[in-house]
This record gives structure tokens, sequence and C-alpha cells, in this order.
């Protein structure tokens, strides 16, 4: 330790004199009081939103096993219920939740829209934005890393006691260093106590029964919210050292935490928005029928491609009309119907989500200038709570739209009569039974490799600021001087 | 002395910065409100000539059955979007601003979701809104927090003192040079907007900026009362981003996680889970309890009997019918719980006031929740004239041909809604003058040195 024993002793006096401020007690407890509303109303809103979304899915799957013997058609129209479970560390980032859709409904022939998010049902008040302990992490913290830390330099300039100190023997990388271990030192007062709390509650969520998955989640979610913090740190005492009096030291920070925090984040956005414009649902939906329609229309009995199938059809099996095939002949136009919409719907969705793509590409580069928007969307991918999740959890509730309508319209191939009722027969029906051939919808959240994937990018640029800022304090150790 | 006083202001390159980069960004948002008015503009376009091929296609397909044509055919209901809305586009791009229904169950179709990129969602608009309550404090904290103090701290202000005949004047005219360029800003910015958007100057205009101009007094005030309390230049800007932090992050942030939690809407998903069961249990039960519950709803159509056939479209219809009856519970304390968020969260920002400007300025630009929740209450009347004109129709199976489509044309809903002008203004005049009145106290109890 004797490596580190200025620095430690420079750390210790500004841990001291940082400590004789009593409006820091005042800030502390507060920022302390506000982490535990995080995690209270977190925590409450994870078991509530997963508890809802658990039971009515046990409920739906139910009331679909409860049906009795019918038309399989009618199965694939009384259809089945995707809700969107959120993963445990949800709790501590909401990230994009807000605005996620809960709950789909898949049903033969239609792709519907996921509906029921919080932003619908809220008024404006909710676009402020939401605390969460990420964002307490995120935001809050950074500001009372600069509150605290712009006076560490620049204040001794001010007073005259930095000559003193240089005078003494320490160089500048000692007091540089010792500078930036005095603030971090106070952050952890803080820092350490929530990741405890947090790490309490992830394990009471999980019942104490945790995955390898998860684990890496959590692990990575407190790492990269160490360093982005330390980031914040060494900032406050570059630009302390660097700014003659304190008041100026303030104002930079002051400002450069506006910029990384609250103006960048929503100009980024908005730059991709305006420029890369995505259809409206409307204009989506009439595309898509556009299309559908022109590779053939499954409803239109002159349909030209279902007639040519139809005729194909009746030259195999060698028989005049469609009612002496050997299987149900509407369940077979079903199913070829189901495949050039669901097709057709899926490459136009592709479209949608490459526009997006290029909506969210200008934050995404942006998080190479403004660490802020890299711990960000790291922490969302990590909570499950960014756009891919939510991207994902639709993929996957379409392809288990997609699974049940053409399972039901192979029972009815393989088991309805191709006879038409008349109108007074009783409808054709096969058993309850195979209701439970098609299995219960079940959400997989992404795995930490498929998200460290895509926060690829994030991570990049989170590396690349600390290597910028060892750099940065060198090259300031070398240039500064005392007045 | 006033002219010194503003050229001295207006010298400093951080002022001349500052004050261009908000007319920037002031212009920015009149384009992104622009392009927003635009795709509304499109949209409602696009509706109205896909609706007319969409009837026209589906009646020249189903032309003997107007029980199936209507299974099919979607009709449209557009919230109407006024101009001023650029300004403030609040929840409109959260919700759906035009329904498409058919006269199937409605409750299934009613909640359907715009689509949407959730990032820009979450990151949310650069509308005239945002600049003016998040950017424009900013501006103004960071040109009055120093006021006095940057004189004290570099010794001038003794001369000042002495020079001027009361110094409490002289602190009036600093703030009245600031307030001038700003309030100067905002209007340029504003009468652009008129201009470039087509914003009628009527009086929703004016109360827009009415109540903007007071919100820009209410963050002086507030700077004033600060400067009021004679701290030094450090604390003043601490103790300024502080409140600014509070009222346009934490408060309204905290009070949103409050109203969440308070009203919460399993409603939501208890509401299709019924109305879905409501409906296709009837597939398996007796056909003629189901009309007689029909009839009960609509004893007008009585005098249609159920056909003696394996399926009828009144039987249908009927069953779509009981989708809805059986689920209106659900859906009507969806409703409740919704206005009661709507009034709890007006109640308390009027407390508060970033969040009462923000909440009003969405209420003159019909785009708050209240919007949304009358014109789903305007969904349900326009799906429910569908019906009435429709099932009678379907009962007597009309033919396909004799119907006058071209009649079903894309309707608009207008909200009329008036919000009361002393509601919008009193909560900030209030704080204003109590803000002003408490740092006036200040200035008098304590000589300023």
């Amino acid at each position: 330790m004797k490596l580190l024993h200025t620095e430690l002793l420079i750390a210790r006096h500004f841990k001291n004199s940082v400590f004789k401020n009593p409006a820091l007690y005042i800030i502390t407890f507060f920022i302390g009081a506000l982490l535990l509303f995080a995690a209270f109303s977190g925590w409450d809103n994870y078991k509530s939103q997963n508890e809802t979304s658990e039971k009515y899915q046990h409920e739906s799957r139910e009331d679909w096993l409860k049906n009795p013997d019918k038309n399989p058609h009618r199965m694939a129209h009384y259809g089945n219920f995707a809700f969107r479970k959120s993963t445990s560390l949800s709790v501590f980032e909401f990230g994009m939740e807000p605005f996620f859709g809960n709950a789909i409904f898949l049903e033969a022939h239609k792709q519907n829209t996921a509906n029921f998010s919080e932003a619908g049902f809220s008024n404006s008040m909710l676009r402020f934005g939401e605390i969460s302990i990420a964002m307490v992490l995120q935001v809050l913290l950074p500001l009372l890393i600069f509150f605290i830390g712009f006076n560490a330099v620049a204040y001794e300039r001010e007073n005259g006691t930095l000559k003193i100190l240089l005078s003494q023997g320490i160089n500048w990388k000692q007091l540089l260093w010792g500078k930036i271990l005095g603030v971090a030192s106070v952050v952890m007062l803080l820092f350490i106590p929530t990741i405890i709390i947090l790490v309490l509650i992830w394990l009471m969520l999980q019942d104490f029964s945790i995955s390898a998955d998860e684990t890496i989640k959590m692990l990575l979610f407190i790492l990269f919210h160490f360093i982005y913090l330390m980031f914040f740190c060494v900032v406050a005492v570059l630009v302390s050292a660097s700014s003659k009096t304190s008041k100026k030291a303030l104002v930079s920070l002051i400002g450069i935490w506006l910029i990384l925090t609250i103006i960048l984040p929503r100009t980024t956005q908005a730059i991709g928005a305006y420029l890369y414009e995505a259809p409206s649902k409307i204009q989506f939906t009439s595309n898509i029928e556009k299309d559908i329609l022109k590779q053939g229309d499954s409803h239109n009995p002159n349909d030209l491609h279902y007639k040519a199938i139809k005729d194909s059809l009746l030259r195999v099996y060698k028989v005049d009309s469609v009612q002496k095939l050997p299987f149900n002949y509407s369940g077979f136009i079903m199913t070829e119907g189901e495949r050039i919409s669901s097709n057709i719907y899926n490459r136009h969705l592709e479209d949608l989500l490459k526009v997006y793509a290029q909506q969210n590409s200008f934050s995404k580069a942006v998080s190479f200038l403004n660490p802020y928007i890299a711990m960000k969307n790291l922490s969302m991918g990590l909570s499950n709570t960014d756009y891919d999740s939510y991207i994902d959890f639709q993929k996957q509730a379409e392809k288990y739209r997609y699974i049940m309508a053409q399972k039901m319209n192979a029972l009815q191939v393989k088991y309805i009569s191709n006879k038409k009722p008349g109108p007074n027969d009783k409808p054709l029906i096969i058993g309850k039974e195979h209701w439970a051939d098609l299995e219960e919808f079940h959400y997989e959240p992404k795995s930490i490799s498929k998200i460290l994937k895509t926060e690829i990018v994030s991570i990049v640029s989170i590396l690349l600021w600390v290597i910028l800022l060892f750099v940065l304090i060198r090259i300031a150790a070398k240039n500064l001087k005392a007045i | 002395m006033l002219v010194l006083l503003f050229k001295n202001f207006i010298r400093s390159k951080g002022t001349k910065i500052g004050l261009l980069f908000l007319l920037i960004i002031g212009f920015i948002s009149l384009l992104i409100g622009h392009q927003f008015q635009e795709k509304q503009q499109n949209n409602i376009t696009e509706a109205a000539v896909y609706q007319k091929e969409h009837i026209a296609r589906n009646a020249a397909f189903h032309k003997d059955e107007i029980g199936l044509l209507l299974y099919y055919i979607k009709f449209s209901l557009v919230n109407n979007t006024l101009p001023i809305n650029s300004l403030a586009i609040g929840q409109r791009d959260v919700n759906p601003s035009i329904q498409n229904v058919t006269i199937r169950g409605l409750e299934g179709q009613k909640y359907d979701s715009e689509l949407n990129n959730p990032s820009n969602l979450l990151s949310g608009n650069i509308d005239f809104s945002f600049v003016l309550l998040y950017l424009f404090p900013l501006l103004i904290i960071a040109f009055s927090y120093n006021i006095i103090s940057e004189e004290k701290e570099s010794g001038t202000w003794k001369i000042v003192a002495v020079q001027s005949p009361n110094t409490f004047f002289y602190i009036l005219k600093l703030f009245y040079v600031r307030i001038l360029s700003l309030t100067a800003l905002l209007t340029l910015i504003l009468l652009a907007a008129a201009v470039f958007l087509q914003i009628p100057l009527d009086q929703s205009f004016f109360v827009f900026y009415g109540l903007s101009i007071l919100y820009i007094l209410f963050w002086f005030a507030v700077c004033f009362f600060i400067v009021s309390l004679q701290k030094n230049s450090n604390f003043n800007a601490v103790i300024l981003l502080t409140i600014w932090l509070f009222l346009i992050i934490i408060l309204p942030a905290a009070i949103n996680t409050y109203i969440i939690n308070k009203y919460k809407v399993p409603e939501a998903l208890e509401l299709t889970l019924t109305q879905r069961n409501a409906y296709h249990e009837k597939w398996d039960m007796d056909k003629q309890e189901t009309v007689d519950k029909f009839y009960k709803h609509y004893p007008q159509f009585k005098k249609y009997a159920l056909p003696d056939t394996e399926f009828s479209w009144l039987w249908y219809y009927a069953m779509q019918q009981m989708g809805d009856d059986e689920s209106a519970i659900q859906s009507k304390e969806l409703e409740s719980k919704l206005e009661q968020r709507n009034n709890a969260s007006e109640l308390i920002a009027l407390f508060i006031p970033t969040l009462h400007t923000q909440i009003q300025l969405n209420e003159i630009a019909k785009s708050d929740l209240r919007n949304q929740l009358l014109f789903l209450k305007e969904t349900t009347k326009f799906h429910e004239k569908l019906r009435l004109h429709f099932y009678p129709k379907i009962f007597e199976n009309a033919p396909v041909n004799q119907q006058k489509w071209e009649d079903f044309k894309v309707e608009t809903f207008k909200d009329n809604s008036e919000t009361s002008f002393m509601k919008t203004i009193l909560p900030l005049l209030l704080f204003n003058l109590l803000l002003i009145g408490f740092g006036w106290r200040n200035f008098k109890r304590k000589v300023i040195i």
C-alpha cells in the first residue's frame, strides 16, 4: 500500500472536507430515499406485471383447453394470447417497458398489434421519465459526482493551497489520482449499499435459485455501472483541474451533464426519426393487403392463384370436384393462405424493422460520443427492456401464432370430412383432446450471448472512454499549471 | 440605464450562444411538428382512399351476402388533429389517431395500438413544449443565477451600489432585460410556428401563448427568489439546477409512479379474455338463448326470428354482440380507472408548475389522455351507430348492391371540450406572485451589500 500512500492521503483529506459540508448529508439522504423508493416501486411494478401476465396467460390456456369438441378452424379463431413477462433485472431498469404492449391476441389469418401498454393508459406525465434504480445511477449520481467534484482542484487553486501542495513534492499525477479516489470514495458510500440492496432484492425475487445466465447479466450490470460512475469521477476532477475558478468548473460540468443525459439522447433519436420516416399502421396494413391481393386472395372464389391450385389438385387426384378429394379442401386452402399472408406480413415487418433500426442507428453511433447512451443501451439490454427484446417478444408471439394456425389447419385437413354439411346438418367437429396438442406459449428472454452481440457497440464505447480518460489524465498531469 | 444593461447582457458571448441555441432548437421543434402534422394528414387521406377501395372490393366479392360482407369491411373514425397539436404532440404519438372497426365485437378492436418504434417513444419528441418546458428554464437559470453574486465575487458590486440610487430597482432592471429577451424569443418562435404550421390565431393559440409566458415568468420568479437569498454563485447554480431537476424529472416521475401503482389496470387484460370467451362460448350453446339475450338488448329486432338453419347471421351477430355485452362491466371499470388516473394527475399537477404547464398545453392541443378517452367513447358511439344501421339490413339479407356504400366515408371526431381559463392560468399565477413576494421580502429585509 506504500505505493499509493500519497494518493490515499489526498483522497482521505478530500473525503473529510466533503463531509464537512452539511448539504451533502441532505443530498445523500435524499438520494438514498429515492433509491429506496425506486427499488420499492420497481419491485411492486415487476410483481404486479408478472403476476397479471402469468395469471392471464394461465387463464387463457385453461380456457383454450376447456373448449368442447368443435371444428379446428373455430379454435384457430378462438386463438391464444401472448402476455409479456419481465425479467428480474427489469426491477432496476424499466427501459422502454412502459411503451411496450403487454398482450397480443393470436388468431388465424391476422397479425394483431401488441396492446395495452402503460403509456397508452397514461397522460403526458409519463413522458417526463420514470424513477428507477438505473435512472438514479445513470442520471442523478453523475450530477452528484459533479456537485462534489467541481471543487476538487479548482478550489485549491482559488485558495492558493494548490501551490503549497505542489511545492511539497506532490506531483500532478498523484494529486489527480488522489482527488479521483476521494470523489469515488464518497460516491461508493452510496453505490455499495445500493448494490447490496439490489443483489438482495434480486435474489429474493428468484427465491435464491439463480441461473448462470441471470447471474452474468447481474454482474455485468453492476460492473458497468461501476465503470460508468468512475468515468464521471475522472471527468469531474479533470475539468476541475483545468478550470481557473470553481465557478467555471461547476458551470462546465453542469453543461456536460445536461448535454450527455438530457439533450443528446433526445436529439439523436429525434434526428433518426426525422430522417427515416416510418409508415403508420394504416399504410403498413394497406400495403400488406395490396401485396396479398397480388399473390392471391383465398376469399375470392375466382382468384387465379387458388384456381391453379385447385386445378392441379383435381388433376393429381383424378377427380372432377374438390368435394371428392380425400382430404378437407378448405383446410388445405387455408394452409396455403396462411403461408402466403404470413410470408408477406413478415416481409413487410422486416422492412419496417429496418426503418426502425435506421432510426435507432443515430443514437447507437452517438453512444461513442456519449457514455450515457452506451450505458443506458447496455443496461436496457441486460434487463430485457430494450428495443431488441421487444421485437424479439413480438417475433416469438408471431411464430407461435403461425404454428397454432397451421396446426389447426392440419387438423382440419386430416380429420374434417370434405363434404360440406347442408344447412340443417350438425357442424363437423373433432374431439377436444386435440387442443392439448398445441403447446402453451412460452416467452424466452434473450440469452446473455445474444445481448452482448447486440450491445457490443455500447461495451466498446465504454471501454474506449475508459482508455481515453487514462490518456487524458496522463496528458493533464504533464501539462497542468498551478496558477 | 436600461439600454446599457441590455447591451451589457447581450454582449456576453454566453448569452449570444444561449439565445442562438434556443432559437435553432426552437425552429427544429417546428420542423418536427410539421413532419408530425404531415404524417397525420397523410394518414387521414390514406384512410379515406383505403376505406373506399376496401369497401368497393369486398362489396364486389360478397355481393350476395351482406352479413358476410360486413364481417370483413372496416370503417374509420379519425380523431381530428388541430394544427396547434404540432406544438405539443403529447400522447398523440403513442395513441392512434385513427380507429378502424368492423361491426363485430368492439372490445376486441377498440384498444388496437399504433405501430411505433419504442425507442422514439422513450426518448420523446422534440416538440415546442419540450423546448419550452426543459430548455427555456435552463437558459433562464444560466442567465440569472449569478445576478449580484457575480458582481460581489468580482468586487464590482460596491461600485454599483454606491452609484445607483436604489439597488433593488437595479436588480429588477437586470431581470427585466432578461425577461424581455426571452419573451421576445418565445414570441418569435410562436409567430414563426403560426405562419409555418398554419395555426389559426384563435383563443386557444393565445391561451397557449399566455401559458408559455407565465411559465417563463415562473422560472424567472424562482431565480428571483434564489437571488434574493444573496448566496454565492456556486450555491445559486447548484440549488437552481436541483430545483430544475426536481420539477422536470424527479417529481413528475415520482407522481407518475404513484398514480400508475395506485390505479392499476388489470381490467384491460381481464376485458380481452372475457370478451373472447363470451363470444366464443356461444358457438357451443343453445342458439335461441343467445338470440333471446340479443332481443333483450335490442327489443326493436324481435321481429326477426331465428332461422331454422345451423348457421344464420342473426345468430352470428348476436354472439358477437354478447362478447361486448358480457364484458361491459370490465370495460366500464377500465374506463373509470383511466378517468380516475387522469383526474388524479391533473389535480396533483395543480401544485407542480412544470407538470401543470405540460398537461395544460396538451389539453389545449388535444393530445392528452382526456382527449384519448373521449375518442374511445366516440369510437363506441360510432360503432353503435354502424351496428344499428346494418343490423336490420343483415337480418333481412338486403341486397348488397342497393346499399349506398359511397356514403360511408371516413368520419371525424372533433373534441370540443373547453378548458377553463382560470384553471389553466391561476396555479402558475399564484406561484409567481408567491415567489416574487417572498423574494421581495428577502431583499427588503437584508441590505444588499
